[in-house]
């Protein structure tokens, strides 16, 4: 399979990348190219030009900075994997296969808004931020803004992701838990959870889900359920099939519809059961 | 900045286990078709969708599928291939140990599992089983059953490290 003709621009700046896409309206920019390329090959996108980033020092690095991490937009699988961010990392390391971690960027994936991708659901839970940067200086929206449907973003022509804001959550107990078909697949069902106790209570718990909607969700019926109780198996299980109502899901290769909405409470309950201490 | 217009040609230049290259390119055209074209046959192209893992090599330290990389994106890059692993005429140990662990029947994914295991214990020296089969698990075979894989993976990580000791005393 080859990809159709498209021109390459190589930008030194991210204000050079910017002008150039503001101004080639068809003009993809290019971050790992994972699935960027698979989309060319299978010529589902024609863009004019694929713009490269790759090399913009801007949209790199990842740093503690007060109560939160910044995640450069280049961040890839791999480093986000090997930075013991609570929750995100292991979300990271079940990302596809090592390879595709070598490449794929935490910035790509957000911004390509696959419903099935995994980042959406920790994000949403940790109530991360994006911050966009374009010719009119640079702005932060919520991921929960940020994203407005499937492969659809809050992101217009010429602006790119700059960089992601996700909280220390210090205190919290975290987990992914994701279903998949086989090896590197893509999720079926994937839950992420946080949580926080004083004393055996439940001061805190955020439930993300994704792959069961248009864009991941908050299961806030269920953290409603958990909140001020104690994490006993018969609220785990109410809290679970409370989840449910929150999956909207189609029938695919991965499953049909009742199979993932039942797995979203079987996934649920493994993912609170796993912290309980 | 540099613009390479879409009817455009452009140079790009690569180092091939150790050997510098230099190639004109269209900007769609694959590594994996230029790494083949210059020689390197032993990097295959098994699903051409970033699944099989047959195309794996690797780039600046890093394995990759470069089914799905951009040559140009290369441009400048340090690339390992298969090939490039044996030396003075000898095995590498990783090459050993499919040898002698039988880790193949049809050898079409031999180079990218040879390859992925090379990642594999630059991060990872000493893997366990389940490490092993999550490191080659962007790596389909499809007659071994991945059994004598992961054991020809063992095998040259217990070979490396006596290697290591011995260079150490």
């Amino acid at each position: 399979m080859y990809p159709p003709k498209f021109g390459y621009v190589i930008p030194e700046s991210v204000k050079e990348a910017i002008e150039f896409l503001e101004s080639h309206d068809d003009a993809r920019p290019l971050a790992g190219g994972h699935s960027l390329i698979p989309m060319l090959k299978l010529r589902i996108i024609r863009p004019s030009y694929l713009v490269e980033l790759k090399t913009l020092q801007e949209l790199k690095g990842l740093r503690k900075e007060g109560e939160n991490y910044v995640i450069g937009a280049l961040a890839t699988h791999y480093e986000v994997k090997n930075a013991k961010i609570p929750l995100l990392s292991q979300t990271a390391s079940v990302i596809a296969d090592p390879q595709v971690r070598n490449m794929g960027t935490i910035g790509g994936s957000i911004s390509n808004a696959d419903p099935l991708s995994d980042y959406p659901a920790p994000l949403i839970a940790m109530d991360a931020k994006v911050i966009i940067t374009s010719s009119k200086g640079e702005r932060q929206v919520e991921f929960s803004q940020f994203q407005k449907d499937m492969f659809t973003t809050d992101l217009s022509q010429g602006e790119l992701v700059k960089a992601i804001v996700a909280p220390l959550l210090q205190g919290y107990r975290t987990v992914y838990e994701k279903l998949e078909r086989k090896a590197g697949d893509y999720a079926i069902v994937g839950v992420a959870v946080a949580l926080k106790e004083e004393e055996g209570v439940i001061k805190d718990v955020r439930i993300g889900l994704t792959a069961v909607n248009n864009k991941a969700m908050r299961a806030k019926a269920s953290e409603e359920i958990l909140i001020n109780n104690s994490l006993s198996e018969d609220l785990i299980s109410k809290a679970a099939i409370a989840a449910i109502d929150y999956a909207n899901p189609t029938s695919d290769i991965r499953g049909s519809a009742e199979y993932k909405k039942k797995m979203v409470k079987v996934m649920t309950e493994k993912a609170l059961k796993s912290l309980v201490r | 900045m540099k613009v390479v217009e879409p009817n455009e040609k452009v140079a790009i230049k690569l180092k091939v286990n150790g050997k510098e290259y230099e190639e004109v390119v269209e900007p769609r055209r694959l590594l994996v078709h230029v790494l083949r074209d210059l020689g390197f046959t032993g990097v295959h192209v098994g699903c051409d969708s970033s699944n099989c893992g047959a195309c794996t090599v690797i780039m600046n330290g890093k394995s990759v599928k470069s089914c799905t990389l951009l040559a140009i994106e290369a441009n400048e890059a340090e690339i390992t291939t298969v090939e490039g692993l044996s030396s003075n005429g000898k095995l590498h140990p990783i090459q050993e140990g499919f040898w002698e662990k039988h880790g193949l029947q049809c050898g079409y994914c031999t180079p990218g599992m040879i390859m992925e295991a090379y990642f594999l214990l630059k991060e990872n020296p000493n893997p366990t089983e389940e490490e092993i089969r999550e490191g080659i698990s962007g790596n389909l075979c499809r007659c071994t059953g991945y059994q004598n894989i992961v054991e020809a993976i063992k095998y040259a990580s217990e070979k490396m490290k006596k290697q290591e000791i011995e260079k150490t005393t």
